[in-house]
């Protein structure tokens, strides 16, 4: 049908001061690129790459090491920030995180089922590309379809009825991992661990593309139902009025959501509060409609994410800091704030 | 061209909510249901518009049956008002009425996109609030913002064969007395330029000054349909309302009073 094109993306419907800002957003991301590529424990100039004056080591350090790690921060940090709001778009809900509704966590049980029982049925290779993030997927989708089913169909409960189903989901995982925990092996252990802190180190070519592929897909994939997502907002009765197929807006959300949370999730563990604090920041600067919150989003919550990741490197050299300590020092006390604007709604 | 429901059954846990009913909104015809509480106005016009089934009888647009169309080829044929949820996100008046704008994959439609929203805006008296946050607007601001989104939903550039309906459930609500008749003129101006509306009112006066058809809805059944005139003449508003009803009819204006 002719008329499908016009749902795909349409600069009609931001603003212009929204384009701006979105352009601002950009030219941040760029700095803070060009910001970590530049810092890290170890110390050399960034511009002996250009000029080819560089050791055999700082090229190691620079191309498999730092680039791998900054890519994977903003990344990871777009597909939390995006997921965070299409999802507080879709449960019609700002409090909606994948965090705090459990839907990491999902992933986080996903992974970890992998790693305790995973070792048996496949080699590491195929075991860390492949079935790792397909089973962190699974679980964020399992978490999302559970929600679906427990709010009767993502029916508008209230802002807090989710955040409770969420603190029951996330303790039926934690229950999950801590068993995992317990049964797993020393080597399986450390990497248990890993999870529930969440950091981007270690990460290698051969795992960052595919969760490349993953997410960027996910984010073209969701571009043509932005707009039906404000519609959304009218209710659902009304979008339908307004022509919009909401049960495959609401498929849409789900698959892309459960599998850049779980891409993220495979690569770097749980990460609070970017996808609950960037889509509001973004709302304050700009506005609320989902074609500017969306992609302002995945913009925003890249560059903070790579800032995360730069303090979490240099602050206390040469050891690291969690990177998910200083999201979630940055996101509780926001958190918090938003709580009580609420409600005083 | 008309929409036409033809034996609409509805029921809920075995209570019979509508009767056997049938109605036919044409082009440029305004049709109101009347009736108390209760008597299934609401459930009749969301099985015409499509938002609910009935247990049996059939919907037609433009003699196609009602379930062989897409949501999206319905939202093209008709718009409606109903009930509105509260909005949780601080969208402006623009952008809400906006949401009602549908792309039609042709390039003429799309540039008449700004001019539409301003001349409606203007007509439905809210071009002063359109920057204003939709949440700090009262009820009867809001309800204006959401009357103007269904008509961008049917907008034209000019005057179109393009058989449209519009179905408002007490569009009224909540407005002050001169936007009432305002909204009123400026639906009896779409019916003038072809558009079929069904309406749900309460306001008696405001019912029979402006309507072509009327239906009295009285617990699921269909108790009379007719010209306004007609019905006046025919004594059953006291029945229907269960109150002695004063009717002054003169020559073109019929005045209800209940007290």
């Amino acid at each position: 049908m002719s008329n499908n094109i016009s749902f795909i993306f349409n600069s009609k419907y931001l603003s212009k001061s929204q384009s701006a800002l979105l352009i601002i957003i950009f030219i941040i991301l760029i700095g803070s690129l060009l910001f970590a590529f530049s810092f890290g424990s170890y110390n050399f100039s960034i511009l002996s790459l250009i000029d080819g004056s560089n050791s055999l080591i700082e090229n190691t350090v620079f191309y498999e090491i730092r680039v791998p790690r900054v890519i994977l921060a903003g990344l990871v940090g777009a597909s939390l920030a995006v997921s965070g709001s299409c999802l507080q778009g879709l449960f019609r809900n700002p409090l909606a995180d994948p965090g705090l509704i459990g839907v990491s966590a999902g992933a986080a049980l996903g992974a970890s089922l992998i790693i305790v029982f995973g070792s048996s049925i496949a080699s590491k290779f195929i075991l860390s590309t492949f079935l790792l993030p397909l089973f962190a997927c699974l679980g964020s989708a399992v978490v999302i379809m559970l929600l679906f089913l427990l709010t009767k169909g993502f029916g508008h409960q209230g802002v807090t009825y989710m955040l409770l189903v969420g603190i029951a989901i996330n303790a039926i995982a934690s229950v999950g991992i801590g068993i995992l925990t317990f049964i797993s092996s020393d080597s399986e252990l450390r990497s248990l661990t890993f999870w529930t802190m969440g950091s981007f180190g270690g990460v290698t070519w051969p795992l960052l593309i595919p969760a490349i592929i993953i997410i960027l897909f996910s984010f073209i994939f969701l571009i043509p139902v932005l707009r039906n997502l404000d519609i959304l907002q009218l209710g659902e009765s009304e979008a339908k009025r307004l022509g919009v197929n909401v049960q495959k807006l609401k498929y849409r959300i789900i698959i892309t959501s459960a599998t850049s949370v779980g891409a993220s999730v495979a690569l770097s563990g749980m990460i609070g509060f970017i996808g609950l604090v960037v889509p509001h920041l973004v709302r304050l600067l700009g506005g609320v409609n989902h074609t500017y919150v969306v992609i302002g989003s995945a913009l925003m919550g890249s560059s903070l994410m790579i800032f995360a990741d730069l303090l979490s490197r240099i602050l206390i050299q040469p050891a690291e800091l969690p990177v998910g300590l200083i999201t979630s020092a940055i996101g509780s006390p926001f958190f918090l704030w938003l709580i009580f604007r609420i409600n005083k709604i | 061209m008309s929409i036409k429901s033809e034996n609409i059954n509805l029921s809920y846990n075995n209570e019979e909510i509508l009767k056997n009913l049938s109605l036919e909104i044409k082009q440029g015809e305004i049709v109101t249901l009347l009736g108390p509480n209760g008597a299934g106005k609401s459930s009749l016009l969301n099985i015409i518009s499509g938002d609910t089934d009935a247990n049996s009888g059939l919907v037609y647009y433009n003699n196609k049956d009602i379930n062989k169309l897409t949501i999206q080829e319905r939202a093209f044929i008709r718009s409606v008002m109903a009930q509105s949820q509260p909005i949780v996100f601080d969208f402006n008046v623009r952008e809400i009425v906006e949401m009602g704008w549908l792309d039609r994959g042709n390039i003429k439609h799309a540039n008449q996109f700004d001019r539409a929203i301003k001349m409606i805006l203007n007509d439905c008296d809210i071009a002063s609030l359109e920057f204003r946050k939709f949440n700090t607007l009262s009820g009867g601001e809001q309800r204006r913002v959401h009357f103007a989104r269904t008509l961008l939903q049917l907008w034209r550039e000019s005057k179109s064969d393009e058989p449209r309906y519009l179905m408002l459930d007490e569009p009224t609500a909540n407005l002050d007395l001169s936007h009432q008749v305002k909204m009123m003129k400026l639906i009896k101006k779409l019916s003038n330029e072809g558009v079929g509306i069904l309406l749900i009112l309460h306001d008696l006066n405001l019912a029979f000054k402006y309507s072509d058809k009327i239906a009295i809805l009285k617990n699921g059944n269909m108790v009379s349909y007719g010209k306004p005139k007609d019905i006046v003449l025919s004594n059953i508003l006291d029945d229907v309302y269960e109150l002695p009803l004063n009717v002054q009819l003169s020559e073109n204006r019929i005045i209800i009073n209940y007290v």
